[in-house]
């Protein structure tokens, strides 16, 4: 199971450039809420930025990873 | 023709998909949301009175798994419009928020309830307004 610490490193080692907030939500470990601010998000739709997040952790997403909210922005 | 459940399963979703302008996959019903990201989503689209079909994707793991599959969207709730993925609750809600969402629905987003007209001169009232309904029997 992920720590939030683990899901922030790994979204900015997977993004270049990007930074990543994560906050676990209940201190549970299962459901986790992120901020992610990417350059590279530029030109897509919010729904191929969530996306992109989502892919960094494949099948986690609805496993040990039950729920990840996420906010994208560019800069 | 399907020759295994679980492509008619597939098939079901996707006929779901094309056969409602809007349509919302999600745990448990509109009535009775069984997660609280399924019942933000209700919400916004109750908001707006938006008629859509919904889909509790529960009864059956399958429907959940071929969903993500065939969206390529992993989490649940999926609201489609006009056969197009939208997005799940955060997408949902931030375009709620900023109006596209009743764009995207064709629909007129309602205004925010404002105060309706006073009936007389502003203060008029002040002091009777939350007057107490008073039994004297002295």
């Amino acid at each position: 199971m992920p720590s939030a610490g683990e899901m922030k490193q790994r979204i900015e080692a997977t993004l270049p450039g990007a930074r990543a907030e994560v906050d676990d939500c209940t201190g549970g470990g299962d459901h986790f809420r992120a901020h992610v601010a990417y350059s590279g998000f530029a030109g897509r739709s919010r729904l191929e930025q969530h996306r992109i997040v989502y892919e960094i952790f494949g099948d986690e997403i609805g496993g040990p990873i039950h729920a990840l909210s996420l906010k994208t922005s560019t800069h | 023709m399907s020759s295994t459940p679980t492509n008619s399963i597939r098939d079901a979703i996707a006929s779901a998909i094309s056969d409602h302008e809007v349509i919302l996959f999600m745990k448990g019903t509109p009535d009775a949301p069984a997660c609280g990201f399924s019942a933000r989503t209700v919400a916004a689209l109750q908001a707006l009175d938006a008629p859509f079909a919904a889909v509790d994707v529960l009864p059956d793991a399958r429907i959940r798994q071929e969903l993500s599959s065939l969206s390529n969207w992993p989490t649940i709730p999926q609201l489609f419009v006009r056969g197009e993925l939208i997005g799940g609750c955060d997408i949902v809600i931030e375009m709620y928020e900023s109006g596209e969402l009743a764009q995207t629905l064709g629909i007129e987003q309602p205004p925010a309830p404002a105060p309706t007209e006073a009936a007389g001169p502003a203060g008029s009232q002040a002091g009777s307004r939350f007057a107490p309904v008073e039994n004297r029997l002295g």
